[in-house]
């Protein structure tokens, strides 16, 4: 059993070796351009930036397609509403539906800017461990804490609640073997009926997690953690010309498109 | 009942590889028999006791259970015979009573309250815990080598007729360890077939007629207790002899003869 929560894809492509910081940043500001008014040609040329990104990351395409499927009916919906429902004007007509050229232009629109915001956000997950990523945006949360938000804290437990994912789901496979072993059948019967046989499995998993939390308090009290200390890190995070150059490349798409 | 295993196989699917588990494991246990299975740590003990129990399907091969093959009218039953105790058993009680917990076996066969309720006191006072003392105790309120002989207690419940025990012993101090092992030889008394999954040697050699050393998923050595000449066949499964074997190599004697409990040792030597 293998969730696809937080997945990331090791590898040593440019794009996998960019600070997290530089990927987060691009990524957001390709998202933001995108949902400010942009026209086709600046759409195509998003489109390809990200494109360009995929293709050097280095991950298979298989990746990417897990990462889109959830999000399929979303993606389909949102076409078929436009095509139907966007004003225009119709070439075809049937009762409250209209088919026209712009409603289909701004279909394609709405579904190409929903792909192309999936690709970037999947290349930036894909190639960042999920630690990585969330040291990253602690350091660009910094500013806040002079409003007095423990970023380093909250970053931290995102960290250890991320890291403790995996371990939670074998236990809970485990813990569902034992209770299989004793008859328990989670597969059939009403919806009703299966969240009730989840019961015994849930309430061990609570136990587990419980004092495993206790347990990792202790044990990093033991190595002197204390909160509000400034931490030092052992592989700082460290922003090289690559990234001042995506950065940069960024920009300038994005300035290019906003002139398209 | 007896338990044979026939070419089994089983890998494990990870992400990008293929990880095998199993390979060509074949063996048997006559029914009422008992038999250690030992090995390193990732040989595939646990592995083997789940697909056993049919947590995990065989890749290739089969696992006959009182003779029958899968797929056979009985072989559904002889299943539902097979109790699987798994390793720290006791993180996984869930219900708000020793009673309860035990029950949810049980109940799941389909049984009227009556005969799961005395069922359940049954394998209570089979594990230790009389019923009266404990049956309406929070599970989490117990100690912890209680808690596993509870844990014990909810497999034992549904009279299975053959037991697969993984490492039922680890992290109980030695009276605990003590208690189930006299739990143990009643089962086996009783007619229970026994496959026990352990590091502990000594423990092993006293319960179990017969050994299986399995070596990063495959039989190692199979069979009758077999020490060699030398006692270096336990090698490559990162074993050691069982104390009163060593004991008796020192002395002089035949290795093979060597007795099985201290008890016997000090007859012997008397």
């Amino acid at each position: 059993m293998r969730a696809a929560i937080a997945q990331y894809y090791p590898g040593t492509s440019v794009i996998h070796r960019l600070d997290p910081r530089a990927k987060f940043v691009a990524v957001s500001a390709l998202g933001v351009a995108l949902f400010v008014r942009t026209s086709f040609l600046a759409l195509g040329l998003y489109a390809a930036a990200a494109l360009v990104a995929y293709l050097l990351s280095g991950v298979p395409a298989v990746w990417f397609w897990r990462a889109f499927r959830p999000l399929l009916w979303l993606v389909g919906l949102t076409f078929v509403f436009q095509v139907l429902f966007a004003p225009g004007e119709a070439f075809f007509s049937l009762g409250p539906i209209h088919l026209s050229w712009q409603g289909i232009q701004t279909a394609a629109y709405l579904t190409l800017r929903l792909v192309v915001l999936v690709l970037a956000g999947s290349v930036l997950t894909l190639t960042t461990p999920p630690i990585a990523l969330t040291d990253g945006l602690a350091w660009l949360g910094r500013p806040l804490r002079r409003l007095k938000v423990p970023t380093d804290e909250l970053a931290l437990m995102v960290t250890i609640a991320l890291r403790f994912i995996p371990t939670l789901l074998v236990e809970l496979e485990t813990i569902m073997r034992a209770q299989r072993a004793r008859g328990a059948d989670f597969s059939s019967g009403g919806l009703l009926t299966r969240a009730r046989a989840l019961v015994p499995v849930l309430v061990p998993l609570f136990v587990l997690s419980f004092r495993r939390a206790d347990d990792l308090a202790m044990a990093m009290e033991a190595r002197c953690y204390r909160p509000g200390v400034v931490r030092t890190r052992l592989h700082p995070l460290r922003a090289r010309a690559a990234d001042a150059l995506l950065l940069a490349l960024t920009a300038g798409v994005i300035v290019a498109g906003t002139l398209l | 009942m007896s338990l044979a295993c026939e070419a089994v196989a089983f890998s494990y699917e990870e992400a990008r590889e293929k990880l095998t588990a199993l390979r060509d494991v074949t063996f048997s246990v006559p029914a009422g028999g008992s038999l250690a299975l030992l090995g390193a740590s990732g040989a595939g003990k646990s592995t083997l006791l789940q697909v056993v129990k049919g947590l995990d399907e065989v890749e290739s091969g089969a696992v006959l259970l009182d003779g029958l093959a899968p797929g056979h009218s009985g072989y559904a039953l002889a299943r539902r015979q097979t109790g699987l105790v798994f390793q720290s058993a006791e993180l996984q009680l869930f219900a708000a009573s020793a009673r309860e917990d035990v029950a949810f076996g049980p109940r799941r066969l389909g049984w009227d309250e009556a005969r799961v309720a005395e069922a359940v006191d049954e394998a209570l006072d089979l594990v230790g815990l009389p019923p009266a003392l404990f049956a309406e105790r929070h599970p989490y309120a117990l100690s912890g080598g209680e808690r596993r002989r509870l844990a014990l207690a909810g497999v034992l419940a549904m009279k299975p007729r053959l037991l697969l025990l993984d490492e039922p012993f680890v992290s109980l101090d030695p009276r605990t360890r003590q208690d189930l092992v006299m739990v143990l030889e009643r089962l086996r008394a009783s007619g229970v077939t026994v496959v026990l999954a352990t590091h502990d040697i000594d423990l092993a050699w006293a319960l179990c007629d017969e050994h299986l050393v399995l070596e990063r998923g495959e039989v190692a050595a199979a069979g009758a207790w077999d020490f060699g000449p030398s006692g270096g066949l336990l090698a490559g499964g990162r074993l050691r002899e069982p104390f009163l074997v060593q004991l008796w190599r020192r002395l002089g004697r035949d290795a093979a003869s060597a007795p099985r409990t201290v008890a016997a040792a000090a007859e012997a030597l008397a």
